[in-house]
């Protein structure tokens, strides 16, 4: 099924433009290292102070309510130049086994961010000792899954 | 000798020729490389906007950079061993590669534009650490940021150019 998506995109008009851009594909994918970079970077303020390696930051509180909306603003914007990747190059993309996990891991991510940002500004996570561990557990999850996310989005162009 | 014939001496280290020949290194350290070079850029560019006023306005400037250059400085030493790793693999290639000159450039002026803000703006910061930077501040963040937006897609055009 995923071959007959691939081939039908690649035959589509839009597609055949972006793929006949030469400044296209490395454009985008600069906005999307540059997406990534503040995905990172936002997750990581979080995290690190969750995981209890920065203590002068702000309350986790206070950060969630900085670093979260930029954060999924960064994801919006990496899931839409992700997309145009995937139309410039359907067959690179959907075919490519690096691709298929990374997918379901950055779903993940997401899921676990989800999850991390209600239980900190709704279930106030920081003010008991068994929401402070669940909130650190949930971000040292998050941390591999970046790491793993990131390897597997370079190991598109080897896969 | 000759920055071309240094540039063969390099490519015939024991390390640059393995990492030529392995199918898996230089994926693998371009892998580390990128990791590292978006916390670089993310670390930077939550300093640069909160010198253009536009974002973390409350914090203070002076704690926000102690609690994120360390970071920043421990990634750069992460994605500058990788990137230097990676050029040893092709040096000749690389050094006459246009993209790949114009991001060294890029990041020489990037530590540039970091020396004046550190020696000549940050002298009165105690005025302005809890508000809004004056101009000059401003201008560091916004020079900074276009600096590693243009080295991020150089870094990406030395891809599409060897």
């Amino acid at each position: 099924m995923m071959q007959q998506l691939s081939d039908w995109l690649t035959n589509t008009p839009v597609s055949q433009a972006l793929a006949g851009t030469d400044w296209f594909v490395p454009a985008v994918q600069t906005v999307h290292i540059l997406a990534i970079a503040a995905v990172l970077a936002l997750l990581a303020t979080l995290h690190a102070r969750l995981l209890g390696l920065t203590t002068r930051a702000p309350s986790p509180l206070r950060l969630a309510a900085t670093c979260l909306p930029g954060f999924w603003g960064a994801l919006a914007l990496l899931l839409l130049s992700g997309t145009l990747l995937v139309l410039a190059e359907p067959g690179r993309e959907l075919m490519n086994p690096a691709f298929r996990v990374k997918m379901p891991l950055v779903a993940l991510l997401a899921v676990l961010t989800l999850f991390l940002q209600r239980g900190l500004t709704r279930r106030h996570w920081h003010d008991s000792p068994g929401g402070r561990r669940l909130a650190g557990v949930l971000a040292a999850a998050s941390a591999l899954l970046c790491v793993a996310i990131v390897a597997a989005g370079r190991f598109i162009a080897y896969a | 000798m000759s920055i071309p014939g240094l540039m063969h001496v390099i490519e015939a280290q024991r390390y640059s020729m393995a990492i030529a020949r392995s199918p898996w290194m230089f994926p693998a350290l371009e892998t580390v490389h990128v990791f590292a070079l978006t916390l670089v850029v993310g670390s930077v560019g939550l300093i640069d906007l909160r010198l253009l006023g536009l974002s973390f306005r409350d914090r203070s400037v002076r704690e926000l950079c102690a609690s994120v250059l360390p970071w920043t400085w421990g990634a750069f030493a992460v994605a500058g061993s990788c990137g230097a790793l990676l050029f040893s693999s092709k040096a000749t290639l690389y050094y006459t590669n246009l993209p790949f000159r114009l991001k060294m450039l890029g990041l020489l002026l990037a530590a540039l534009n970091m020396l004046v803000f550190h020696a000549i703006t940050a002298r009165n910061l105690h005025r302005w650490d809890q508000g809004v930077p004056p101009l000059a501040a401003r201008l560091a963040g916004g020079i900074s940021l276009t600096l590693w937006i243009a080295i991020v897609a150089a870094g990406r055009w030395i891809g599409f150019t060897t």
